[in-house]
């Protein structure tokens, strides 16, 4: 993610081009030296072939099946697990004496690995998107909770204080000054925990549950089918940038400035 | 406080009993004496300003006429009731206005937060934002962000949005000491003339005797760690003539004298 934050920043795109001569070269690179010296492999396969793989998996319409049962997966599990999570970190924000008293249940569920749930998961959920949307969801709740709790922490004293020489309502201050003052830290937020999603989501896919994109690239393995695998490998690597990329953009957009600070905390 | 001179041409109407009163008031911070047996009163319409050396506790007193803190030691009365929690018509104007505004809101909508905090409804907000910014000269401004403002005009925001508030009381702390000497002096005079007219009172803390002087009907002289003694170290009351002049008032003799026994009360006390 460090990678196309840099890449992406605008003192570079200028020379966008140069970016691209080491990956571009060292895939021509491993072209020549894969014709020169074939070797006979199921996890090495030929850039042009991977290539010619992904192309035609996109063609016959099986990538992107996968990768919308991935997407809605992990949109599922941002839109539970992040919203709950949300809800709570602000309410800790608001709150000293409720964060102290909630500080010691996180501390204690926060450690648990997301994809450790997945035994436990399946037997409550069985296979499919609820099993998925769980997972991911738990794994985004504790990265939420604490960057939105951080986020309402960061907001000026100065600023609650005039809400409160107005005589707003709690209501009328959380709306009106804490959340728009936490909103580029809560963007922030809001693109890790999309990150993290991703790598969750085709974990599971990959650990058990049989759809989307981690699916795809253990049955391509399974199958002896190096080019595939490394083709869904190569989409999966293409999606996340694509994510991150675009929720940059619109950070940009919405927050200027106000962003780079959030980001910088 | 007998603040009423005869040389005084616009004097305000002076109640009998005091807007604000400290009674014995004290305050403890952790283990540390900030206020003590703190006894003084403030007349309705009167501009009372509060001078001392840093860490006398200037700005405490003003977050306890506020209400947001509470005291140790006695109370702060006002009309004799204790001020036990921030009131619609007690304003405060701070001195980090870039803190203090809404960076995502506008010049307007930083006045209009004042007026949907009063429940005004969104068909009047506009005609008295509209003459609210017209007051501090600021009405070409409405839809421009705070970081597009100078310092100045951030300020003038933010008086703006305590006016919308209609205060009886205006406490201002330190509000132009982070401005350049002419928009400084610009503001001091615009001040007066927008508390006089409503016969607002005023709580001024400041670090500059001569803004203290200038502005204020009476001179509050703060002591820092009082231990047992009295906060309240000396009281001058500025017989000036209203309105204030920027040159006549400051050469004035009697500017001159009180300016004079200011300092050289201060530099004892150091």
């Amino acid at each position: 993610m460090a990678a196309a934050i840099l890449a992406a920043s605008p003192a570079h795109t200028r020379r966008a081009w140069r970016a691209w001569v080491l990956p571009l070269g060292a895939l021509g690179a491993a072209e020549a030296l894969l014709r020169w010296r074939p070797v006979q492999s199921d996890a090495v396969a030929l850039p042009s072939a991977v290539v010619q793989a992904l192309l035609q998996a996109l063609a016959d319409g099986s990538l992107w099946s996968a990768t919308w049962q991935t997407l809605a997966a992990m949109l599922g599990g941002l839109l539970a697990g992040g919203a709950l999570g949300l809800l709570v970190g602000v309410w800790f924000g608001l709150s000293r004496r409720v964060a102290a008293r909630g500080a010691l249940l996180v501390e204690l569920l926060r450690p648990l690995p997301a994809v450790a749930l997945i035994p436990v998961a399946m037997l409550v959920f069985g296979f499919g998107y609820r099993l998925e949307i769980f997972v991911v969801g738990f794994s985004v709740f504790f990265p939420m909770l604490m960057l939105s709790h951080a986020a309402v922490q960061a907001v000026p004293a100065r600023l609650l204080e005039v809400g409160r020489m107005l005589r707003l309502t709690m209501a009328a201050r959380v709306r009106k000054i804490v959340l728009p003052a936490a909103l580029p830290r809560l963007f922030v937020a809001l693109r890790l925990c999309i990150g993290i999603a991703l790598v969750v989501a085709v974990t599971t896919e990959i650990a058990s549950n049989p759809q989307g994109l981690g699916y795809a690239l253990l049955s391509a393995q399974q199958s002896l089918a190096p080019e595939l695998m490394l083709a869904v490998l190569a989409w999966v690597g293409l999606l996340g940038w694509g994510l991150n990329a675009g929720l940059l953009a619109l950070q940009r957009r919405w927050f200027g400035g106000l962003a780079a600070t959030g980001a910088g905390r | 406080m007998s603040a009423g001179g005869l040389l005084r041409v616009v004097a305000p109407a002076e109640a009998a009993a005091p807007l604000i009163a400290f009674d014995e008031l004290g305050l403890d911070f952790s283990g540390r004496r900030i206020l003590n047996r703190l006894s003084f009163s403030i007349g309705r319409g009167e501009i009372v300003s509060v001078v001392g050396p840093s860490g006398c506790g200037k700005t405490t007193l003003l977050r306890l006429v506020t209400g947001l803190v509470s005291p140790t030691r006695g109370a702060v009365r006002r009309e004799g009731v204790a001020v036990d929690g921030p009131a619609p018509d007690v304003a405060i104007v701070f001195q980090d206005y870039a803190n203090a505004l809404l960076p995502w809101r506008t010049v307007a909508g930083n006045v209009s937060l004042a007026l949907e905090a009063a429940r005004v409804p969104a068909a009047q907000r506009g005609p008295r934002i509209a003459e609210l910014l017209a007051k501090v000269g600021l009405a070409a401004h409405a839809e421009k962000f705070p970081r597009q403002l100078s310092g100045g005009m951030q300020q003038r925001v933010q008086i703006a949005r305590c006016l919308a508030q209609r205060p009886a009381v205006l406490l201002m702390d330190e509000p132009f000491g982070a401005l350049d000497a002419m928009t400084r002096q610009d503001l001091q005079d615009e001040m007066l003339r927008l508390v006089r007219e409503t016969g607002t009172t005023v709580l001024f803390i400041t670090h500059d005797l001569d803004e203290a002087i200038y502005l204020s009907d009476t001179v509050v002289a703060l002591r820092a760690n009082p231990g047992d003694a009295s906060s309240l170290a000396r009281t001058f009351t500025v017989r000036l003539p209203w309105p204030r002049n920027q040159l006549a008032t400051r050469e004035d003799p009697e500017f001159l004298r009180l300016r004079r026994q200011a300092y050289d009360y201060l530099l004892e006390a150091h």
